[in-house]
C-alpha cells in the first residue's frame, strides 16, 4: 500500500482536526466582554434595482437583489467579492458615478444596439467585476435578458469536466458549465425569455420545438437534459440576439480568458486554445466583432488578477507601448503619454479611480459595519484615498490592515 | 481506495498524481493518460464514472507498468551482466554505472545497484573456475567473449 507514508508516522488522533477546533466559536456568549462581542451592524440599504438606479442614489452603498445573488450562488461571486459580502454581511456595493453613467448607457443600448462590443478595463482592483455585476442586476431588474458569465476562468482553468465534441468538429464541451449557464439565465430572467418566441420552428435533439415556443421552454429543455445543454445555449443566443421584443444584456467578466489558452489538453496532449470550448465559441463572436445584438448591450470586463489567462497580444493591445520608446518606466507608465495606435475588435472603457466622495461613502459604510472602529474624519478620508491613489481594493486593504 | 490493476489508489487525490503511483507513470505519462481519456486536471479518483474506469483500465493495460515493467528492466540487466558489459559487471558489484566516483560517496549505487540481479543465480557463462578459450584471449581473461553481434 504505496498510499501511506513511511517517512514520518501521524499522530494518532481520533477527533481529527475539525473535531478539535470545532466550527463554531467556543466563547461563551453569555459571559462575553460586551464590549469587544458586539452584535453585528445592520445598516438599512436600499436594493439596487430599476427603481434605485437613478442619480439621486449616487455615491450610496446599495444592496445587490437577493434573489439575483441565489441565481449565482456564493461559489461564483466575482472576484474577492465573495469575501467582501461575508465580511460586510450583506451583499453591498458602492452606487458610483460611473455606474450611473453606464445605466444610462445600458437603457440608450437597449433601444439601439451598438455595433461592437464593451469592455470594462482599468488596473486591478479598480472595480470592474463590481460594476458588471451592479449593471447585470439592473438589467434583470428591468426586465432584460441577461446572459451573465461572473467568472470566464473557471471555463478554461481546467476545472471543470470536458469532453470531445462527437463528429470532426475539433471541438469539446463542457456540459456542467453549460448547464450551469442555463439554470442562471432561467433563474435571472425567466419572465423575460418566456416573452420571446423562437419565431421559426427548431430541432434540439429529439424534441422538436414549434415556432411559437418560447425561450423558456428552450431552457426547461437544456435544463431536463444536460446532453443538449450546448446546442440549447446555441439556439438560445442566437434567436436572443436576433430579436428586438426584449432587449438583451451579454456581461462576461475576465473577458480575456476568451483569447488565452486553456488548461485543457486534446487527446494528443496539445494545449487547447479557448476558441476551441463551445462555451467559448458560443460567446467569442459577440466580441470580436463577428455578431452583435438587434437590441441590447455586450459588455466584458477585464481581468488582472490571473496573468495565465492575459494573453500576451491582447496585453499588448489594451496596454501599447508608448510610440516613442521611453528608458524610464515609470514614464512610460504615465497615461498621458502618445501611445501607437492599436486595433481592438470591442470598444473599451476605462473605470475611474474613486472620487473624494465616494470615497468618503465607502469609508463612512465601513464604519457602520465595523470594519473601521475610530469614526471617519475627512483628514482619515483623505489620507487613506490618497495612500490607495483612488484604487477600492487598496483602499479597502489599507482600511484593513494593521499598518 | 480504489484497486485499480492491483494496486490500492487514494480515492481523493487528483486523478493525474494518483496515477503516479504506479510504477513506471511518472508527472508526464499521467497527464498524458488525462489527455487521452479528456480527465480535467482537477478531477478527483471518486468522480470518474465507471466507464471512466473501465477506459482508465484498458489505456493502463495497453501500457508495461508495474512488474511487467520490473521484469523488462530486470532482463535488461542480466542481458547486460550476461554479455559481460561494463554495466553488467558494476551491477553485480552495486557500484556506480556512469562513471561517478567511488572514492567517498556512491551510497545510492551501492544500495540500490544490483537489486535487480540479487534474485538470480550466477550468470550462465563462466568467468574464472575454466581457463578462456583461445578465440578470446586477445581480450583478457576476466571478460567473457564478446557476443556474436558485437565480434569485428
Amino acid at each position: 500500500d504505496r498510499t501511506q507514508s513511511t517517512a514520518f508516522k501521524k499522530k494518532d488522533d481520533d477527533q481529527g482536526k475539525k473535531a478539535r477546533t470545532g466550527k463554531t466559536t467556543a466563547v461563551n456568549m453569555a459571559a462575553a466582554n460586551p464590549l469587544y462581542y458586539t452584535d453585528r451592524p445592520d445598516p438599512r440599504l436600499e436594493t439596487l434595482s430599476a427603481h434605485s438606479a437613478i442619480p439621486v442614489h449616487v455615491n450610496r452603498v446599495m444592496e445587490i437583489d437577493e434573489g439575483f445573488l441565489a441565481c449565482l450562488g456564493a461559489e461564483r461571486y466575482p472576484g474577492y467579492l465573495g469575501t467582501d459580502f461575508g465580511l460586510f454581511g450583506r451583499p453591498a456595493l458602492l452606487y458610483r458615478g460611473q455606474t450611473q453613467r453606464l445605466v444610462e448607457q445600458l437603457a440608450t443600448n437597449a433601444e439601439a444596439a451598438p455595433q461592437r462590443a464593451t469592455v470594462l478595463d482599468g488596473k486591478g482592483g479598480t472595480g470592474k467585476s463590481a460594476e458588471l455585476l451592479k449593471l447585470a442586476s439592473v438589467a434583470a431588474s428591468l426586465g432584460h435578458i441577461v446572459v451573465y458569465a461572473p467568472s470566464t476562468v473557471r471555463w478554461v482553468n481546467s476545472s471543470r469536466p470536458y469532453a470531445p465534441e462527437a463528429g470532426d468538429s475539433g471541438l469539446f464541451v463542457q456540459l456542467e458549465l453549460a448547464l450551469e449557464q442555463l439554470r442562471t439565465m432561467n433563474g435571472m430572467c425567466r419572465d423575460a425569455l418566456a416573452k420571446v418566441p423562437l419565431g421559426r420552428s427548431a430541432a434540439v435533439g429529439k424534441r422538436r420545438l414549434a415556432a411559437e415556443s418560447t425561450l423558456a421552454d428552450l431552457i426547461d429543455i437544456g435544463l431536463q437534459t444536460p446532453a443538449l445543454s450546448h446546442d440549447v445555449l446555441d439556439l438560445l443566443l442566437d434567436v436572443a440576439s436576433t430579436q428586438t421584443a426584449v432587449p438583451v444584456l451579454v456581461a462576461v467578466d475576465e473577458v480575456n480568458a476568451l483569447w488565452s489558452d486553456s488548461m485543457y489538453r486534446d487527446q494528443g496532449d496539445v494545449v487547447l486554445p479557448a476558441r476551441r470550448l463551445r462555451l467559448i465559441r458560443a460567446l467569442l463572436p459577440f466580441f470580436e466583432g463577428e455578431r452583435s445584438l438587434a437590441r441590447g448591450w455586450v459588455l466584458g470586463a477585464i481581468s488582472r488578477v490571473d496573468v495565465r489567462f492575459m494573453p500576451k497580444d491582447l496585453k499588448l493591445r489594451l496596454d501599447p507601448p508608448p510610440a516613442v520608446p521611453l528608458a524610464n518606466p515609470d514614464l512610460a507608465k504615465d497615461p498621458s503619454i502618445v501611445r501607437q495606435p492599436t486595433d481592438l475588435p470591442f470598444d473599451t472603457i476605462g473605470v475611474e479611480r474613486l472620487s473624494a466622495a465616494e470615497a468618503w461613502a465607502l469609508m463612512r459604510f465601513y464604519h457602520e459595519t465595523s470594519i473601521i472602529a475610530s469614526p471617519v474624519t475627512e483628514a482619515l478620508v483623505a489620507k487613506k484615498w490618497v495612500v490607495a491613489s483612488g484604487n477600492p481594493r487598496e483602499l479597502f486593504a489599507s482600511v484593513t490592515s494593521f499598518a | 481506495m480504489l484497486l485499480l490493476l492491483g494496486v490500492n489508489l487514494p480515492d481523493q487525490k487528483v486523478v493525474s498524481v494518483a496515477l503516479t503511483y504506479f510504477y513506471g507513470i511518472g508527472p508526464l505519462t499521467a497527464r498524458k493518460v488525462c489527455s487521452r481519456l479528456s480527465i480535467h486536471r482537477e478531477c478527483k479518483l471518486s468522480e470518474l464514472t465507471e466507464g471512466q474506469l473501465n477506459q482508465l483500465s484498458s489505456v493502463l493495460s495497453e501500457m508495461t507498468i508495474e512488474n511487467d515493467l520490473k521484469r523488462q528492466v530486470s532482463a535488461n540487466v542480466l542481458h547486460l551482466r550476461e554479455i559481460g558489459t561494463y554495466v553488467g559487471k558494476r551491477h553485480a558489484m552495486g557500484m556506480p554505472v556512469h562513471g561517478q566516483r567511488t572514492r567517498n560517496n556512491s551510497k545510492t549505487a551501492k544500495k540500490l545497484n544490483g537489486q535487480w540481479l540479487r534474485k538470480y543465480s550466477t550468470p550462465a557463462r563462466p568467468l574464472l573456475s575454466s581457463p578462456p578459450p583461445p578465440s578470446s584471449s586477445a581480450f583478457g581473461i576476466f571478460q567473457a567473449p564478446l557476443s556474436g553481434r558485437q565480434q569485428w
